[in-house]
C-alpha cells in the first residue's frame, strides 16, 4: 500500500516538474513545445496599434458579412504591400467593423498610425465621367461625382501581356450590374476619358476606345511595350483596382497606439505580481491548513503552470487584464481546497477516522465547489460574449482558470492527500489543523 | 466559532448598506461619474518628458503651457496632467505628460502629429521616441460599451438565477437565486459608490470588474446555500431562522478564507500596479477588492437574512388564511 501511495504522490510531483521544465525551456528531449514565454501578447503588452475600422455605408446601414470579409481580405493585401505580415484582422458583423491589430516590431520602419489611416481612407474606388473644365494646376482631372461604376462593380482586375505586341495592360472584368452601367457610359463617352479615382485621388484616366458591352474591358498603359516600367504600372493599377473594390469607406474610429517600452514594463510587473501572489497564498494555506495546505500549494503551482501553458498552447492573446485574470484565478484556485479542508476538519471533529474524513470531506464539499464555480463560469462566458479585445482575454483566462481548478484543487489534491495520509507520520490530526483536546483523537 | 445570532442583528447591517448606497446616490448627483476617454470620446496622448522638464515649482506652469500649445496648434482645448512612471527594465523613473483632448471627433493623424511636434519643439524633448501612447475613441463607442455592460449584467443575472433554481430545488431554489442576485446587485451598488467617491474613470474594465464580482461573489452565497440545503435534511425540527444562522456560522471560516486568498491575489495586483504607476491595472483591481469584500459581507449580512425574512413572511401569509 505504502509503495503504491508513494508512486501516486511522486508521479504528480514528476508531472509538475516536467511541465515546469517545458514551460521554462520551451522544449523537452529535443522536441520543441511552446513554453510560458511563447504566448501571443496583446497590443498593451507588445506595444503596437489596435484600430477598429468602421464601415461607412452610404445609407448608414450595416455592411453585409461578405462585404466585411472582402474588406478584411483587402486590408490584408494592403498590409502585405507594406510588409506588415504579423497582424491580426478580425471582423465584427454585428457592429460593422474590421479590427486591425499590428504589434510593434523592433527596427521596423513603419508608422502604424498613418498606415491605419491610409488603409481606411483609400477604400473607395470610383470610375467617373470627367469634366474638361475641372482640372487642377498640373492638368489632372478633378472628381466630378458622376460615377460610372464603383469598386464594388469590379469582379476582377488582372495585369496581362498582349500576345501580339507584348504590351502590358489591365484586364477588367465587371459584375453584371456594373457591365450594364459601363455599357451605357462607354456608348456615350467614346473618345472621352473615364477617370479612375481612389477617393479623391486620380489614379488613371484611360480614354474610351469603343462601346464596351460584355463587361470585359482592357486598360492599356502608355510607354514602351513590354518594358519593365509598363509591366510594373499595369500590375500596380490592377492591384489598386482590385483592392479598391469595396462598396464602402472604412474609417478608423477607435485607435490605440502604444510604445513597446510601456508594454514590456507592464509585463515585467505583472509577472512579478503573479509570483508574489502565488507565494503569499501558498504560505497562507500552509499556515492555516498545515499538511493539506502544503498539498493545496503544490496543486496551486500545478494550476499556475497549466494555466500559463494553456494560454500559449491555445494561442490566446494575452493582454494585461488577461494576466490579471491569471493572478485572480490563482487566488480562486484554492477556494475549493478551503471548502474541502474545512469540511474534512468538521468530519474529523465529528469523530470520523482520518481516511473516512478525507473521503467524506471531498464528497460532501463537491456540490458547493461545483455550484460556485459554475456561476463564475456563467459570468465569464457572458463577459467573453459581450467584451471586446482586452476584456475577452480576461474572460478567457478566468474561464480556463476555473476549469483547471477542478483538475488541480479537487482531483490532484485528492490523489496527493489520500496517498500522503496513508503514511504513518502523516496521521497526526495536528497536521490537519485540528487543535487537540485531550490526547490523540480518533484519527 | 461562537454561536452569535446574526439574524437578530440584521437591521444594523441593513442600515449600514443603505448608508453606503445613499452616499453613492448623493455623490452621483454632486459630482457624477468620471468617464474615461473610452466613454467620452476624444484622444489621449502620452509623452515621455525629459528628466529636467519638470521641477518642483513649474508643474502647473508647464501643464497650462502645453494646454495652450495644443489650443494654438489645432484649435482644440486640452487637459494636461503630469505623472511619473517607473521603468522596471531600466530601474528608473521618468515623467509623463498626459494630454487629454476630449471631443466629439477623434483627432486625425495629422492633428496628432502636429500636437506632438509642437510639444517636442517647445519642451525640447530628446528621448528617442518621446511618444508613449496615443489613443483615440469616438464617443459612440462608450454608449455601446455601457449598453453592452447593462445587457451583460442582466443576462448573467438571469442565467445565475436559473442555475440556482435548478440546483437548489429542494430549498425553494428560485427565491434563493433571486435573493442571491439581489446580493450581487448590492455589491455592484457598493462598487459604483466607490467609483463615484474616488472618481475612478468608468471604462470597459469597470464592466469586467462588475461581472467578475457577479460571478465570483455568488460562490460565498452558494457555500451557505449548500449548507442550508444539507441542514434542511438534517435538522427538520429547528426553526428556520435558527437553521440559517447555524449554517452561516458553520461556514464562516470558509467564507472568510476563500475571500482572503482571492484578496491576496487582487491586492498584490493592485500594489504592484500602484508602485509602478500602471493605471490600467490599478483601475481594474481596486474595484475588484471592494467588490470582493462587499460580496462576502452581503452574503452573510444582507442576502441570507433578507431571504429568511422573505421565507418567514411567506410562512405567515400561508398560515393566516388557514386560521381565518
Amino acid at each position: 500500500m505504502r509503495g503504491k501511495n508513494a508512486v501516486r504522490f511522486f508521479s504528480i510531483i514528476a508531472i509538475i516538474g516536467i511541465l515546469a521544465w517545458i514551460g521554462f525551456n520551451g522544449s523537452i528531449l529535443g522536441f520543441d513545445i511552446p513554453g510560458f514565454s511563447d504566448f501571443r501578447p496583446g497590443i498593451d503588452i507588445s506595444g503596437g496599434v489596435d484600430a477598429k475600422l468602421y464601415a461607412v455605408t452610404e445609407d448608414g446601414s450595416l455592411p453585409s458579412a461578405e462585404d466585411l470579409e472582402a474588406a478584411k481580405i483587402t486590408i490584408g493585401k494592403r498590409l502585405d504591400a507594406k510588409n506588415v505580415f504579423d497582424r491580426v484582422l478580425t471582423i465584427d458583423t454585428k457592429k460593422g467593423y474590421v479590427l486591425v491589430q499590428i504589434p510593434h516590431k523592433s527596427g521596423q520602419e513603419f508608422d502604424p498610425q498613418k498606415s491605419i489611416e491610409e488603409i481606411g481612407a483609400t477604400a473607395l474606388l470610383t470610375f467617373q465621367e470627367v469634366d474638361e473644365s475641372k482640372k487642377d494646376e498640373s492638368g489632372s482631372y478633378l472628381p466630378t461625382g458622376k460615377n460610372v461604376i464603383v469598386g464594388g462593380d469590379v469582379e476582377e482586375a488582372k495585369a496581362e501581356i498582349s500576345q501580339q505586341d507584348g504590351s502590358c495592360y489591365v484586364a477588367l472584368k465587371l459584375k453584371k450590374e456594373g457591365a450594364a452601367k459601363f455599357s451605357e457610359a462607354t456608348e456615350r463617352l467614346i473618345g472621352k476619358p473615364i477617370a479612375i479615382f481612389m477617393d479623391d485621388k486620380l489614379i488613371s484616366a484611360p480614354v474610351v476606345q469603343s462601346h464596351i458591352t460584355g463587361g470585359e474591358a482592357t486598360i492599356s498603359i502608355g510607354g514602351t511595350n513590354g518594358s519593365k516600367e509598363q509591366k510594373a504600372e499595369a500590375t500596380e493599377l490592377a492591384g489598386v483596382i482590385k483592392s479598391g473594390s469595396l462598396p464602402f469607406k472604412l474609417e478608423a474610429k477607435q485607435v490605440q497606439n502604444i510604445s513597446p517600452t510601456l508594454g514590456s514594463n507592464a509585463l515585467t510587473v505583472s509577472v512579478e505580481a503573479l509570483v508574489f501572489a502565488l507565494v503569499l497564498i501558498c504560505l497562507y494555506m500552509i499556515f492555516y491548513y498545515r499538511l493539506p495546505g502544503l498539498i493545496a500549494s503544490i496543486a496551486l503551482v500545478l494550476h499556475t503552470i497549466l494555466e500559463l501553458l494553456a494560454l500559449s498552447w491555445l494561442g490566446i492573446t494575452v493582454t494585461l487584464p488577461g494576466i490579471a485574470g491569471v493572478i485572480l484565478t490563482v487566488g480562486m484556485g484554492v477556494d475549493a481546497n478551503v471548502i474541502i479542508f474545512e469540511r474534512i476538519k468538521e468530519e474529523i471533529r465529528s469523530g470520523k477516522t482520518l481516511g473516512a474524513a478525507i473521503d467524506v470531506g471531498f464528497k460532501r464539499a463537491f456540490t458547493a465547489v461545483l455550484d460556485g464555480n459554475v456561476t463564475t463560469l456563467i459570468a465569464g462566458a457572458v463577459l467573453w460574449n459581450f467584451g471586446t479585445g482586452a476584456i475577452q482575454s480576461f474572460a478567457l483566462t478566468l474561464i480556463i482558470g476555473v476549469i483547471l481548478s477542478f483538475v488541480t484543487a479537487v482531483t490532484a489534491t485528492r490523489i496527493m492527500l489520500k496517498s500522503i495520509s496513508g503514511l504513518e507520520v502523516a496521521k497526526h490530526v495536528w497536521l490537519y489543523g485540528i487543535t487537540m483536546r485531550g490526547g490523540k483523537s480518533n484519527a | 466559532m461562537p454561536n452569535i445570532n446574526l439574524y437578530s442583528k440584521r437591521y444594523i447591517f441593513f442600515v449600514l448598506s443603505v448608508i453606503i448606497m445613499a452616499t453613492g446616490i448623493i455623490t452621483y448627483f454632486v459630482k457624477g461619474f468620471v468617464f474615461d476617454i473610452q466613454f467620452q470620446g476624444g484622444t489621449v496622448i502620452e509623452m515621455h518628458a525629459n528628466k529636467d522638464t519638470f521641477t518642483a515649482n513649474n508643474v502647473q506652469q508647464i501643464q497650462s503651457e502645453v494646454a495652450e500649445l495644443v489650443e494654438s496648434s489645432i484649435g482644440k482645448s486640452a487637459y494636461v496632467q503630469k505623472s511619473t512612471t517607473y521603468d522596471v527594465n531600466n530601474k528608473s523613473d521618468f515623467d509623463v505628460i498626459k494630454i487629454s483632448i476630449g471631443s466629439n471627433e477623434t483627432l486625425s493623424s495629422t492633428e496628432i502629429q502636429k500636437v506632438e511636434q509642437a510639444i517636442i519643439d517647445e519642451l525640447k524633448l530628446t528621448a528617442e521616441d518621446p511618444v508613449i501612447s496615443e489613443e483615440s475613441v469616438e464617443p459612440f463607442i462608450g454608449k455601446e460599451i455601457s449598453q453592452n455592460g447593462v445587457k451583460a449584467v442582466i443576462i448573467a443575472a438571469i442565467l445565475i438565477i436559473l442555475y440556482i433554481w435548478w440546483r437548489f430545488k429542494i430549498v425553494s431554489g428560485l427565491s434563493l437565486g433571486v435573493f442571491g442576485v439581489v446580493g450581487l446587485l448590492h455589491d455592484i451598488g457598493v462598487m459604483i459608490t466607490v467609483y463615484l467617491i474616488f472618481g475612478i474613470p468608468v471604462n470597459d474594465s469597470f464592466i469586467a470588474a462588475m461581472l467578475t464580482i457577479f460571478g465570483y461573489s455568488m460562490n460565498d452565497t452558494i457555500v451557505i446555500y449548500d449548507r442550508i440545503r444539507e441542514n434542511t435534511r438534517l435538522m427538520k425540527k429547528i426553526p428556520f431562522p435558527e437553521l440559517v444562522n447555524t449554517s452561516i456560522i458553520q461556514t464562516m471560516n470558509r467564507s472568510i478564507n476563500t475571500t482572503v486568498t482571492v484578496l491576496m491575489a487582487v491586492i498584490t495586483i493592485f500594489v504592484f500596479g500602484k508602485m509602478n504607476a500602471i493605471e490600467s491595472i490599478t483601475e481594474f483591481s481596486f474595484p475588484l477588492i471592494i467588490g470582493l469584500i462587499s460580496g462576502t459581507y452581503s452574503t452573510i449580512f444582507i442576502t441570507t437574512p433578507l431571504w429568511v425574512m422573505w421565507k418567514e413572511s411567506q410562512k405567515k401569509s400561508k398560515v393566516k388564511p388557514a386560521k381565518a
